[in-house]
C-alpha cells in the first residue's frame, strides 16, 4: 500500500489491520528520507516540502487529520507524540535540504566573466523628424494648443486661394508643386489646414498642424520632394504681433537652448501681414559664427506674421473682430539642426545605421 | 539683386558703415545677403522679395534707406538742354488698348552716334553684373538699375510712318526679337507696332528690324507701363524672361516712366552726342485711380501692441513717399504709383512696424484661450508607437510616391495619379505602404545588414467618390537574424512566427477578445502558405509574412524579407481595450501532455478548434511540433499541452484525468487523430 493511500486511512483500520502507530510513523520517516535524500534542486527541495508539509494537502496534515485526530482515545497521546516529533524533525530535513540545494547549486557554477557584453536588446528608434515634432508638441502643449494633421491631398483653394495667394503667384506653378491628375495637389504646406480649422471651430483658437508636404523639387541635399512641416496659429480678439514675438521667443528657447535670442526681421507671406522671418543666434557658435551660420552668427529658422485679413475673411471669420498669428517650418530642418544631420536624403532612406542613432 | 553704396550716396545721406547700413536694411525688410568691397566700391547683394519690385533699384532703396534714418531723398537729376523741332512732330504715339498699356512715355534725340560708353558709367553697369554694350543700350540699362524702369530704344527711321502703335497682334503677324528668334504672335500679345507692323514684344523684347545700330542716328526712347498679367503672359509663353518682364511682372509705375525718359534724355544731353528734342509724347489716356486709404491710430495699437507715436507715423510713411493726413482717429493716405502693394489699412501698419523696427517691438504672451482639444485617437497612437520601438523596430519614414507598376502589384483599386510627377518610379501616390518598406528592406540589405527591423507610420491613398482618403497604416519589415548576434545565444534567422508574434503582440492593447487566425484571402505579394492576417470582429486587421520571393528577386533581394501591414484606421476607432482586473488562482493549474500524430492537412487552429471549450481548460499550446525521423510522411508529431485551473480549489488527479479523457476522445471524434503515449 502506498504512503498516500495509507495516510489517507483512519488510523483505527489499520492497526485492525497489524499496524501500530510506531510502525506507522517509522516507515513514513523511511519514505522522507529517501525523498529526500534524491531533492538535489531547489525546485525538487520545494516540491518535497509541498509533498509532506503542505498546509492543506501534505501528507504530514493528512496523518493529522486521519491518524491523530480519528486515533482511539487511549492513543492519541502516543499518536500525538509521534505526529510532533515527525513534523519537527522533517521541517528541520526540509529546511537543511533547501539550504544545501542553493549551496550545492552556487558551487555547482562556474565565476563568470561580468565584462563579457550581455546579448543586445535595444528600444527601436524614434524617427529624428518625429523626435524633433515630440519636442516642439511639448513645448506648446502647455500653452494651450490643439494638436491637428489635415489631408495631404488639398484643394487649389485651400491651398493657395483661401490664403492669399494671387493666381499668378510661383508657387502655383508646375514647377513648384505637384498636381493630382484631376487638378487636386499635394499640399505644399501645412496652412491649409489653418483655413480649415478657422472654417469649422470658433475663436478662441490655439492650434498647431503638422505633417507631410510636398514639392516639385529633385532630391539633393537640401531637398526634398517630401518633408515634414509644422505651423502654430491663434486667432482671439487681442492677439498682437508682440503675442507672436513672445510665443516664438519662448519657443526657440525651449528647442534650441535658454541663451537663444530670436531676431524678427520683416519680409513677405501672401497669408500674413506684417511677416517676419525669425533668425536665432547660431547654436552652434553662439553667434560668434561658424561654418553653419556662414559665419553670419544667426541661422533662419522659420516664418511668421499676423494672419492677412484675406485669410480671416475668406475662413468666415470677422478680420475687424478677430486677429491672430501664424509660425511655420520645416521639422526636418528643425531636427537637422538639433542633431547635426547634413544631408537630407538621410532622412528618407531608411538606412539602418542612421536611425539607430536616434535609439 | 546688386546695389552700389556710391551709388545710394547720389540720392541719400550715408553716414553709416557698410556693416551697420546693411544690418538696418536687413532689419527693415530688404535682406542683404552679402556686402562686398571691389575695387574700391562697396556692392550690397540683396535679396529681395517678390511683393517690393519698387526696390529693386538704387533710387527705391535709397529711399529705403531715407525712412529709416528719416532723411531727405534726392529725386535723379532730370534737367536737360532740349533743343529743335518738338518732338511731337517727329514722332507719334497711340495706345489702342488702354487697358494692356496704361502709359506710354516717347523722346526723340537726333544726330545721336552710338559709341562705349563713359567709364563711370560703364563701371557702375559692370559692378551691378550688367556688360556694357554702347552708349544706348547702357543708358537704358542705367536707368533701369537707377529708377526701375524699363526702357526701350527703336532706330526711329526704321519705323514706318515714325510711328508707334500699342495694339494687340494680330494672327499671322510675326516679329523677329533681338535674340534673333522668329516669333509667331497672336491676339494674346500686346505687340508695339509702328504703322505697319510689329516692331517689338510689349514689356518683353525689342524686335531685331528696330534695333540700335552703328549706323542710327534719330532714336525714339519708349518708356512705358504695361499690365503685369499681360508681360507674365507673354514671358511664359515664350518662355522669355527679361530684366524688362522681370520688372514689369512684378508692376512698375506709370509715373516713373516720365522721369526715367527725362533722365535718359538728360544723361545722353551730358554724354553725348546728340540732341534731346523739346517735349514728351506722352501717352495716358486713362489715368488709373487710386484709392484713399484708411489707417486708424486704434488698428496700429490692436495689430502691434504698442501704440507708436503719432510723429513716427507720419515720418515714417512720408520718408516712404506716401502723403498722410490726420485727423481725428487717424490718417486718411492717399495709395501711390511706386508702391501698388500698399492698398490696405494693415499694408500701412506693415509699412509703420517695419521701420519702426520689429524689434522695439516687445515681447508678450497671449492668454491661454481655450482649453486644448485632446487630439483624436492620440493616446491610441502613442501606445502603439511605445509599444513598436518597445519591439526593436527603428522608425523610418520614406517617400509616398511608388510607381503605377507597384501600385498594380501591391494595392487595389484607381491609383491616385500624379500629373507631374517627378519620375515614372514616382508616378503614383502609395496604395500599399508595403512597396515603400521594401525599398527600405532593400536599401539595408545591399548594405550588408544582418540585423533589420524597420516601421513606417504613413498613410496611403485613395479615391473616395469625388474625395480621397487617407488611412493610417503602421508596416513592419523584418530580416536577417531574429537578434542581434551574442556570444550568450545561438544566432537564428528572423522567422514567420517572430513576425506574427509582434503582430499580435501590437493588436493586444486594442482588442477585448483575441483575434483570429485568416489563412485565407492573403494578398498575392506575399508568398503563399508563408503569410497570415489577424482579425476581429469581421475585420481584416493585419496581414504579415514573407514577401513572395519572386517579387523580392525581381528587387535582388535574395534573402527572405518579412512585412506587416497593421490597419490603422481600423484599429485606432476600437480605442485602447480598458484592462479589468479578474481574480487570481489561489492554487496551481495542472497539466496533461499529450503526444499526437496529426496528417499535414490538419493545422493547430483546427486542432484547438476540435479541443473547443471544457470546464476549467484553461490553455491549449503546442510544446513542440516534429517532423521528419519516425514520423511518417505527410504527418507531423505534435506535442501538445493542455492545462486546467480551478480559482479556488486543487483539481483531483481523478478530475484531471477525466477531461485528460475527454479531450482524447474530442480529438478522436472530431478529426480521428489519435494520441500516443
Ligand atoms: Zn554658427
Amino acid at each position: 500500500m502506498s504512503i498516500e493511500r495509507k495516510t489517507g486511512r483512519p488510523i483505527g483500520d489499520l492497526i485492525r489491520e497489524g499496524d501500530d502507530p510506531e510502525q506507522l510513523y517509522g516507515e513514513l520517516r523511511a519514505a522522507f528520507e529517501r525523498e529526500c535524500s534524491q531533492a538535489v534542486t531547489p525546485q525538487q527541495g520545494q516540491a518535497l516540502r509541498d509533498r509532506w508539509l503542505g498546509r492543506r494537502s501534505g501528507l504530514l496534515s493528512a496523518t493529522n487529520d486521519h491518524w491523530l485526530k480519528a486515533a482511539p482515545r487511549e492513543l492519541k497521546p502516543v499518536v500525538g507524540k509521534l505526529q510532533n516529533l515527525l513534523r519537527r524533525d522533517l521541517e528541520a530535513a526540509v529546511k537543511a535540504a533547501a539550504e544545501a540545494t542553493v549551496r550545492e547549486r552556487v558551487q555547482a557554477e562556474p565565476d563568470l566573466d561580468t565584462t563579457l557584453p550581455g546579448p543586445e536588446r535595444s528600444y527601436g528608434a524614434v524617427h529624428p523628424a518625429r523626435l524633433a515634432l515630440e519636442e516642439v508638441l511639448d513645448i506648446f502643449r502647455p500653452l494651450g494648443y490643439t494638436v491637428a494633421e489635415g489631408p495631404e491631398i488639398e484643394t487649389f483653394y485651400y491651398n493657395f486661394e483661401a490664403l492669399n495667394f494671387p493666381p499668378d503667384h510661383p508657387a502655383v506653378d508646375e514647377m513648384d508643386t505637384l498636381f493630382l491628375k484631376d487638378g487636386a495637389l499635394l499640399r505644399t504646406h501645412t496652412s491649409p489646414c489653418q483655413i480649415r480649422i478657422m472654417e469649422s471651430k470658433s475663436p478662441p483658437l490655439r492650434y498647431v498642424v503638422h505633417g507631410k508636404v510636398y514639392r516639385n523639387d529633385t532630391p539633393d541635399a537640401t531637398h526634398s520632394p517630401m518633408f515634414h512641416q509644422l505651423e502654430m496659429f491663434a486667432v482671439d480678439e487681442s492677439i498682437t504681433f508682440g503675442d507672436l514675438k513672445g510665443t516664438l521667443e519662448h519657443f526657440v528657447r525651449c528647442f534650441f537652448g535658454p541663451q537663444t535670442e530670436a531676431r524678427f526681421r520683416p519680409s513677405f507671406f501672401p497669408f500674413t501681414e506684417p511677416s517676419a522671418e525669425v533668425d536665432i543666434t547660431c547654436p552652434f557658435c553662439t553667434g560668434s559664427g561658424c561654418r553653419i551660420c556662414k559665419q553670419t552668427g544667426f541661422i533662419e529658422v522659420l516664418g511668421c506674421g499676423m494672419i492677412d485679413p484675406n485669410v480671416l475673411r475668406n475662413a468666415g471669420l470677422d478680420p475687424e473682430r478677430y486677429q491672430g498669428f501664424a509660425a511655420g517650418f520645416g521639422l526636418d530642418r528643425f531636427a537637422m539642426l538639433k542633431y547635426s544631420i547634413d544631408d537630407i536624403p538621410l532622412m528618407y532612406q531608411g538606412d539602418a545605421r542612421f536611425l539607430r542613432q536616434f535609439r | 539683386m546688386r546695389i552700389l553704396l556710391s551709388w545710394l550716396k547720389d540720392f541719400v545721406e550715408i553716414n553709416e558703415s557698410p556693416r551697420e547700413l546693411a544690418d538696418a536694411l536687413t532689419m527693415a525688410g530688404m535682406a542683404v545677403d552679402a556686402v562686398e568691397s571691389e575695387a574700391g566700391e562697396t556692392v550690397f547683394e540683396f535679396d529681395i522679395t517678390s511683393n517690393r519690385p519698387d526696390a529693386m533699384n538704387h533710387l527705391g532703396m535709397a529711399r529705403e534707406v531715407a525712412a529709416i534714418y528719416r532723411r531727405p531723398l534726392r529725386a535723379p537729376c532730370t534737367a536737360c538742354a532740349e533743343s529743335g523741332p518738338p518732338a511731337a512732330s517727329k514722332a507719334s504715339v497711340a495706345i489702342q488698348d488702354p487697358d494692356a498699356c496704361v502709359r506710354y512715355v516717347g523722346r526723340v534725340f537726333t544726330d545721336v552716334e552710338v559709341r562705349p560708353s563713359p567709364d563711370w558709367m560703364r563701371r557702375r553697369l559692370e559692378l551691378c553684373g550688367i556688360r556694357s554694350i554702347n552708349s544706348l543700350a547702357d543708358l537704358t540699362n542705367y536707368v533701369l538699375l537707377e529708377i526701375g524702369q524699363p526702357t526701350h530704344a527703336f532706330d526711329l527711321d526704321r519705323l514706318a510712318g515714325a510711328a508707334i502703335v500699342v495694339r494687340r497682334a494680330r494672327h499671322g503677324e510675326t516679329l523677329v526679337t533681338l535674340d534673333g528668334e522668329d516669333r509667331d504672335l497672336t491676339d494674346g500679345h500686346l505687340a508695339i507696332c509702328d504703322a505697319e507692323m510689329p516692331v517689338a514684344l510689349a514689356g518683353v523684347m525689342g524686335g531685331r528690324a528696330t534695333e540700335i545700330t552703328a549706323e542710327t542716328r534719330n532714336v525714339l526712347l519708349e518708356a512705358a507701363w504695361f499690365r503685369p498679367s499681360v508681360i507674365r503672359n507673354a514671358a511664359r509663353g515664350f518662355k522669355l524672361f527679361t530684366e524688362a518682364s522681370h520688372r514689369f511682372e512684378r508692376g512698375a509705375d506709370w509715373n516713373a516712366a516720365p522721369q526715367a525718359a527725362d533722365r535718359i534724355a538728360a544723361l545722353l544731353a551730358r554724354t553725348g552726342p546728340g540732341q534731346v528734342l523739346p517735349g514728351r509724347v506722352d501717352c495716358f489716356p486713362r489715368k488709373p485711380k487710386l484709392s484713399r486709404i484708411r489707417l486708424e491710430r486704434a488698428q496700429i495699437r490692436r495689430h502691434l501692441g504698442i501704440q507708436v507715436d503719432d510723429a513716427d507715423v507720419e515720418g515714417i510713411l512720408s520718408a516712404l513717399g506716401f502723403e498722410p493726413s490726420s485727423d481725428k482717429s487717424g490718417w486718411s493716405v492717399p495709395a501711390v504709383s511706386h508702391r501698388l502693394d500698399v492698398e490696405r489699412g494693415i499694408d500701412l501698419i506693415e509699412e509703420v512696424a517695419r521701420i519702426y523696427g520689429f524689434a522695439n517691438i516687445p515681447a508678450t504672451l497671449p492668454s491661454v484661450g481655450a482649453a486644448p482639444e485632446p487630439t483624436p485617437q492620440a493616446a491610441e497612437d502613442a501606445r502603439m508607437r511605445a509599444a513598436v520601438r518597445g519591439l526593436g523596430y527603428d522608425e523610418t519614414i520614406g517617400f509616398a510616391f511608388i510607381s503605377s507598376d507597384e501600385a498594380e502589384r501591391f494595392g487595389s483599386g484607381d491609383p491616385v495619379s500624379l500629373r507631374n510627377p517627378l519620375s515614372q518610379l514616382w508616378d503614383v501616390m502609395r496604395n500599399s505602404a508595403v512597396p515603400t518598406m521594401v525599398r527600405a528592406l532593400e536599401w539595408n540589405l545591399r548594405r550588408n545588414q544582418p540585423f533589420v527591423r524597420l516601421a513606417e507610420f504613413g498613410r496611403v491613398y485613395r479615391r473616395a467618390g469625388a474625395s480621397y482618403e487617407e488611412p493610417g497604416v503602421l508596416t513592419l519589415g523584418a530580416t536577417g537574424t531574429a537578434r542581434q548576434t551574442s556570444w550568450a545565444e545561438p544566432a537564428r534567422e528572423v522567422g514567420f512566427y517572430d513576425v506574427k508574434a509582434d503582430v499580435a503582440a501590437l493588436l493586444a492593447p486594442f482588442l477585448q477578445d483575441a483575434p483570429s487566425i485568416v489563412t485565407e484571402g492573403v494578398p498575392s505579394y506575399y508568398r503563399k502558405k508563408h503569410a497570415a492576417g489577424l482579425r476581429s470582429d469581421g475585420e481584416v486587421l493585419a496581414w504579415f509574412g514573407e514577401l513572395d520571393p519572386e517579387l523580392a528577386r525581381e528587387r535582388k533581394i535574395r534573402q527572405a524579407v518579412w512585412v506587416a501591414e497593421i490597419f490603422l484606421e481600423r484599429l485606432y476607432v476600437k480605442g485602447l481595450r480598458r484592462p479589468t482586473h479578474g481574480k487570481l488562482p489561489k492554487v496551481p493549474a495542472v497539466s496533461r501532455d499529450f503526444s499526437l500524430l496529426v496528417p499535414d492537412a490538419i493545422d493547430f487552429a483546427s486542432i484547438t478548434e476540435a479541443v473547443g471549450e471544457m470546464p476549467d481548460l484553461d490553455s491549449v499550446e503546442p510544446v513542440e511540433v516534429f517532423r521528419g525521423k519516425n514520423v511518417p510522411e505527410g504527418s507531423y508529431s505534435l506535442l501538445l499541452r493542455a492545462w486546467w485551473q480551478r480559482l479556488d480549489e486543487s483539481l483531483t488527479d481523478e478530475e484531471v484525468n477525466g477531461f485528460a479523457a475527454e479531450l482524447r476522445s474530442r480529438l478522436q471524434s472530431r478529426l480521428g487523430i489519435a494520441t500516443r503515449t
